[in-house]
């Protein structure tokens, strides 16, 4: 807030103003990330391997059921934000494969892990809320 | 040679009975991530007469949020000045990088206007919010009625079939989804697979479509007054309620309520849109149109954080613009494909 109160209003241009006003802003939300980056990223690793635990039995492709219950297994490495991002990306990753395959299929458990998928999915839109958004 | 001084021998080329021509008050604009955008001021003698003109410089960046075609913006400028459809007047299209680096138009500059969101959401524009709102939606009616061929736009503008149009803009904005996402995208795939199981009906017509019309790409006056609709460069032919699907985007709501764009209730601007546009705007085609509106908007914010993420255009509006919109584009997927309470 001191950048865009004090210095915003002493540049020169109004380019300059409302590149510096968008920094600010940009710090702000970042500020507001740093704060939960690790917890939300590991909050959703875990949902995900317990979906993925969930799902092994229901999904009828042998090679997915086999990387879901790999993923299912796999545990932290470390808890560095670009280690923690790399595990996300997998995981989510197979997320689309499961849900475009339980789309899919027929039956109520395949719609229990449809409705589990769009659970951890409205989920992950609330771990990821920001500041800066409309809607 | 500084930007200013090759603006100002450009200008004087194209100004061949001017005398003393002269730049000056260059400014560059914030925002327009597929853009750099100047304004300045060109003063010269002609014909025994001081001219003093306030212009706007649209160059192409290194790199840009959005890869667009500026032969095509200039042509919708140029086909909709003069008309209901209040644009600048452009004057100058060069394609010539040994200008001034990159390809670049300069138009009209309109003034005394405002078009940033969070200012028109402010005293004294937000006394005639529901103004704007009913111009808005008149005007893209206007847009979405008239006649491409009238327009001189057609082979300007790539045609397209009424029953084609869906698929080629999904593909269009998928290839860019595709190559710029940074991290695996679930929710946006799931809403590509329904937009690939549901395709909506052939367009009712082929309509010139503006692609980026939203609150902040027009210029408002102090009394409420609409002056120009700018930011063309998405501009193609297509179905007309791809523009009212985007305009009507949650992503759009500046006031952080239910207003689209910040400025109408959604019904009432789909309401006014169909009253000037003659238009019918069916309600499940419009569906799809605003699913597909969500999937280009994340394959522009994306691409912007891409830009950004990889050191190609480091201006703060990229980074801005992913980390503001993207929760919020996930969001409205969501919301319309009914599973956000």
């Amino acid at each position: 807030m001191k950048l865009i109160m004090e210095v915003v209003p002493q540049l020169p241009t109004s380019y300059a103003q409302q590149a510096l006003s968008g920094s600010a802003t940009i710090l702000a939300a970042a500020r507001e990330e740093l704060d939960r980056a690790a917890g939300r990223r590991i909050e959703e690793n875990r949902a995900l391997r317990r979906l993925f635990a969930e799902a092994k039995g229901v999904v009828t492709d042998s090679d997915l059921a086999a990387r879901l219950a790999e993923a299912a297994a796999s545990e932290e490495g470390s808890l560095l934000i670009s280690e923690l991002d790399r595990s996300n990306q997998q995981l989510r990753a197979l997320l689309i494969r499961l849900h475009e395959h339980v789309e899919g299929l027929k039956g109520d458990a395949a719609r229990r892990v449809e409705a589990a998928i769009w659970a951890e999915l409205r989920a992950s839109t609330e771990r990821r809320r920001s500041m800066l958004g409309n809607f | 040679m500084e930007l200013v001084d090759r603006l100002q021998a450009y200008v004087a080329t194209r100004l061949p009975r001017a005398l003393d021509v002269a730049v000056a008050n260059l400014e560059r604009i914030f925002g327009g991530g597929s853009r750099e955008t100047y304004r300045f001021t060109v003063s010269y003698r002609e014909a025994g007469r001081d001219v003093s003109r306030r212009l706007i410089l649209r160059r192409d960046p290194p790199a840009s949020l959005i890869e667009t075609e500026r032969r095509v913006e200039f042509a919708a400028y140029r086909a909709f000045f003069g008309t209901r459809v209040p644009v600048p007047e452009p004057l100058w299209l060069e394609e010539d990088p040994r200008h001034l680096d990159h390809p670049f138009f300069i138009m009209e500059e309109i003034t005394g206007c405002e078009a940033t969101p969070f200012r028109l959401m402010a005293p004294p524009y937000d006394a005639h919010l529901k103004e704007i709102g009913r111009q808005k939606w008149t005007i893209l009616g206007e847009i979405a009625k008239a006649d491409p061929q009238a327009l001189g736009l057609i082979g300007v503008m790539a045609s397209v079939a009424p029953d084609e149009a869906w698929r080629r803009e999904l593909s269009l904005w998928l290839r860019d989804l595709d190559a710029d996402e940074i991290e695996p995208q679930p929710i946006t795939r799931a809403a590509i697979r329904w937009l690939r199981a549901n395709p909506p009906p052939p367009a009712q017509r082929i309509s010139v479509v503006h692609a980026d019309y939203r609150t902040g790409n027009f210029l408002v006056d102090e009394t409420g007054r609409i002056r120009g609709i700018l930011d063309w460069e998405l501009a193609h032919l297509g179905d007309p309620l791809e523009d009212l699907a985007w305009g009507i985007n949650r992503v759009w709501c500046w006031n952080r309520d239910d207003r689209a764009g910040g400025l109408l209730p959604k019904d009432e601007a789909i309401r006014l849109w169909e009253a000037s546009s003659g238009l019918r705007a069916d309600r499940a085609a419009l569906h799809w149109w605003e699913m597909f509106s969500c999937v280009k908007g994340q394959a522009i914010w994306l691409s912007a954080a891409r830009e950004y993420h990889d050191g190609r255009n480091q201006d703060p509006i990229m980074a801005l613009a992913a980390w503001m919109q993207c929760n919020s584009q996930d969001r409205t997927m969501l919301e319309l494909m009914g599973h956000l309470p």
